[in-house]
């Protein structure tokens, strides 16, 4: 009798199987039909299923908190007696303006899963009957409500069978929930603003393109305002704007946080609301006018003249304005335009620069450059070689030349560079008082925001543009004499201080070996430059010897840089990944493993892929994925990408994908290996190594019950 | 020493510089309970320019509204909003309904239509404001039809939200729904303060002009 069912079951199963899929209700606007994740479902064991909708172009469905308008979608189950279905899982959704308004939801396809669990009392040869009735508001310009039934007739077998056709469709629509967060949040209001801080070792500046937190509850929060980011040692806040609703006792909602990679993820989290934590940057005004951003910029250049971290630059522009008293007229106006121009053109380019890397598709940090170990170093030499010129080293006509003939030509240049390197040095300390400016700014198309950037240049040169008008001020200034000397010398000590400063950076960036290749290089630079003083003292043959020996000296010092960025030697896994037990990946070892008959799970990460962590700290650290490698003996293989790899590269680009993180899956026995998506959950990573039958076992603790 | 002077210099600097833009910013999030609630100056279906300063000493009522909406549709096929429309009237209420897409999209109405509108569906209003520039909306930060406020006869803002409670476009919803503006409206003429004084609006979305 079993064994007749079971035979018939199985010749029913194909026609079944095609109905994992409802008929679906159809309008211009939507598509709309649910899902199962599985074929066939086993008495008592939960299973996945899901409301998907596919939109068409311009229209959109919403999110629990649909922001300004629109309402989520509803589904309500009839199911046999004694099982029960989960309330509809809401995805990560995306900001939908339209004119001053944003809601929030979704675009092109979306999935909403629920869990389904049978009752234990059904039989193998039982049907097992879905029937949902749903409504949902679809807008574009206008909006649709509309409705609709649905009804999945699936088979009831021993054990569950995941449905192949859905479950590609699945695996990503869990990838699309919210997962809970790994992450330390505080968060507080104080009148009409607000901030929110996530706080997690991975978040150092250039980890996050994007992030933005989207609140559970109507209201709490102005939904169209933009949140300023900030990420800054361990800490990613967002700027938040209060809505006209109250604030509830525990503010919930959650973060999405888009990754250096482009890969986006969202945590759930919650906090009560307390003392606003603290902003590194001034939040940037929505629209802020060019006028406005301009003006703010002067002002925000003027300012840097007073910044402690421009300071040994305006020790320099001391050394200026003293080289300047008892010049001409005409030699002040010279210095002052020349100085002007180099601060400007460098502002130009600088502002170039980030509208180019803008136009690439990177989302950049103001202080970008600080991010590389390259131009660390190279500063960190400069600054060096500044301070041998001050204390006496060497002596050079062009740039930086101090007390040598004011009425040169060489004067005007070194007057000239003195911008430029006033302007360098100055970036980093524009974060904090020119986010508003420069966050205006790149909304603006790109003249505008090369507009910005020379207001900021302007500003900050303005002391000296002044002299520039009114050269009568110059009369003002101390007359050159003995002091200059003095003062000259001891300027040279911020610079060291400086280059010091960017050595201590750079220990961050690159670990002991980049300490090690910079003050190496400094000591060649320092001999280089020594050399080239004492060929100054000389005429001849010794002359051509000690220019002969600096640029030797430079040149070798030159030739370290680049292993500045060489990475920090991976000896062990552990310092990317946490994962017990994991070797370092390369394909001949995936080759002896799978050779040896061992399944292999390949984990391709990086130092500052917050995705990667993150996954590894909710789904594959987890005791029940350690335990299921271990008992299927799998055997785990990290590979860092952190600074760029080229068999990494082409393995990545192997399965078309631009960054990490990467999962790949090879079973026992070999078989082309399952990639697994970049959002990962337990649910996802054992029914990929088939540990589970169902694909959710893993993914709904308790949420079924 | 002098550094921290300077510092506390650029500080106040800062602060000073931050005013003007923090003021910017909170003027474009919209009107907010207890305080003046906008003016504006719009014609009304004859083509008069009406004032909301012209009703001071009287409650006022704000429906924004697009006649093909289905949730405005579910008010007033119902005969709901009709009939809070009469009891405005009765208790000198003034109530102003806010047509309010550009011209060229879905709800823009002319004088003329906004009349025929009034007669065939036996509204009530005390005149239908035509908003085609989407002044008054983005004053009171509008966001849905039908989204509503309720003034007080000192211009204050007492109430901004959701007709009533279930957020649906089905007619039978209405009779199960708690009348949230109902109450608000004749809290706010009988000189009490509403309950609820925000609530979540529901409906579809404002037509902005130049959106």
């Amino acid at each position: 009798m079993l064994r007749s069912l079971t035979l018939l079951a199985l010749l029913l199963a194909p026609a079944l199987a095609a109905a994992v899929e409802t008929a679906p209700v159809t309008s211009p606007r939507a598509t709309v039909t649910v899902v199962s994740g599985v074929e066939a479902v086993a008495p008592g064991q939960p299973f996945r299923i899901a409301l998907r909708q596919r939109l068409a172009p311009g229209w959109h469905t919403y999110w629990t908190n649909p922001g300004d308008a629109g309402q989520p979608p509803e589904v309500s189950f009839t199911l046999p007696e004694g099982a029960a279905a989960s309330p509809l899982a809401f995805p990560t959704p995306d900001r939908i303006p339209y004119g001053p308004l944003v809601n929030f939801g979704y675009e092109n396809e979306v999935l909403f899963p629920v869990t389904v669990t049978p009752p234990a009392t059904l039989r193998p040869g039982d049907t097992f009957t879905v029937e949902a009735s749903g409504a949902w508001l679809v807008c574009e310009k206008i909006c649709i409500p509309e409705e609709g039934v649905f009804r999945l007739d699936l088979p009831v077998a021993d054990v569950a069978r995941p449905a192949a056709a859905t479950v590609e469709m699945m695996r990503a629509a869990e990838a699309a929930l919210p997962r809970p967060s790994p992450f330390q949040v505080s968060l507080g209001f104080d009148g009409a603003r607000g901030a929110i801080a996530v706080a997690g070792d991975a978040f150092v500046p250039g980890a996050v393109r994007e992030a933005f937190f989207f609140p559970a509850d109507w209201g709490v929060l102005d939904h169209a305002a933009p949140q300023a980011m900030a990420v800054r040692g361990g800490v990613l806040t967002l700027a938040l704007a209060r809505g006209h609703a109250a604030v509830p006792a525990s503010v919930e909602g959650l973060v999405a946080i888009t990754d250096a990679a482009g890969v986006r993820s969202a945590y759930l989290v919650a906090a009560a609301p307390g003392a606003v934590p603290s902003m590194p940057a001034v939040p940037v005004a929505p629209a802020l006018p060019l006028w406005q951003a301009i003006l703010f910029a002067v002002l925000g250049g003027l300012i840097l003249n007073l910044m402690p971290c421009v300071f040994p630059i305006l020790a320099m522009k001391a050394m200026a304005i003293a080289r300047l008293s008892g010049a001409e007229k005409g030699e002040v106006r010279g210095h002052a335009a020349a100085y002007t121009a180099g601060v400007v053109l460098s502002f130009l380019a600088l502002g170039g620069g980030l509208v180019a890397l803008k136009g690439a598709g990177l989302a950049v940090g103001w202080g970008f450059q600080f991010t590389s170990p390259v131009f660390v170093a190279a500063l960190a030499w400069l600054m060096l070689a500044v301070g041998l010129n001050l204390s006496g080293v060497y002596a050079v006509g062009g740039p930086i030349g101090i007390g040598h003939g004011a009425a040169s030509q060489g004067g005007k240049a070194g007057a000239f560079f003195t911008g430029t390197l006033a302007v360098l040095v100055a970036t980093p300390c524009t974060a904090p008082f020119m986010a508003a400016a420069i966050g205006a700014a790149f909304a603006m198309p790109a003249a505008a925001t090369l507009a910005v950037f020379a207001a900021l240049g302007v500003g900050m040169a303005l002391p000296y543009t002044l002299l520039g008008i009114a050269p009568g001020l110059a009369r003002h200034l101390p007359r050159p004499g003995a002091w200059m000397q003095r003062l000259r010398q001891g300027l040279a000590f911020p610079m060291y201080a400086a280059g010091v400063w960017l050595v201590w950076v750079l220990a961050q960036q690159g670990g002991a070996d980049a300490v090690l290749f910079v003050l190496g290089g400094a000591v060649l630079l320092g001999f280089g430059l020594w050399a080239l003083g004492q060929a100054q003292g000389v005429a001849g043959r010794g002359r051509r010897i000690g220019q002969g020996l600096a640029a030797a000296a430079v040149i070798a010092a030159i030739a370290l840089l680049p292993r500045v960025d060489v990475p920090r030697p991976a000896t062990t896994v552990a310092s990317v990944s946490s994962l017990p037990d994991a070797e370092p990946w390369s394909p001949e070892r995936v080759a002896a493993l799978r050779a040896e008959g061992r399944p292999v799970f390949v984990n391709m990460t990086a130092a500052w892929c917050i995705t990667c962590k993150v996954n590894e700290r909710v789904a594959l650290g987890t005791d029940a994925v350690q335990r299921a490698f271990a008992a299927r003996n799998v055997a785990v293989l990290v590979g860092d990408w952190t600074r760029g790899d080229a068999a990494i590269s082409a393995l990545l680009q192997q399965h078309q994908r631009d960054g990490v993180p990467l999962y790949l899956y090879y079973p026992a026995g070999g078989g082309a290996p399952a990639l697994l998506p970049q959002i990962l959950t337990e649910g996802i990573v054992l029914e990929a190594i088939g540990a589970s039958t169902s694909p959710v076992a893993g993914a709904t603790r308790g949420s079924s019950t | 020493m002098r550094l921290l002077t300077r510092r506390a210099t650029l500080a106040a600097c800062l602060a000073l510089a931050a005013a003007p833009r923090a003021g910017f910013a909170a003027s474009g999030s919209g009107p907010a309970i207890g305080a003046a609630a906008p003016d504006f100056a719009l014609p009304d279906q004859d083509g008069t320019l009406r004032r909301l300063s012209e009703f001071r000493g009287k409650t006022v009522v704000l429906e924004w509204t697009n006649h093909d909406c289905p949730f405005v549709r579910k008010h007033y096929n119902s005969g709901n909003m009709q009939a809070l429309q009469t009891l405005a009237k009765e208790r000198g209420i003034v109530w102003l309904s806010m047509a309010s897409s550009p011209e060229g999209e879905q709800g823009f109405v002319t004088g003329g239509q906004a009349r025929e509108l009034t007669e065939s569906r036996k509204a009530n209003p005390t005149a239908v404001l035509l908003d085609p520039r989407s002044v008054a909306s983005r004053a009171y930060n509008a966001t849905v039809t039908p989204h509503m406020f309720v003034i007080d006869g000192q211009g204050m803002l007492r109430y901004m939200g959701a007709i009533d409670s279930v957020r649906s476009s089905r007619v039978e919803d209405v009779a199960r729904a708690e009348p949230w503006l109902r109450d608000a409206m004749i809290a706010v003429a009988e000189g009490r303060t509403p309950a609820q004084a925000v609530t979540q609006p529901y409906g579809c979305v404002v037509k902005y002009y130049g959106a």
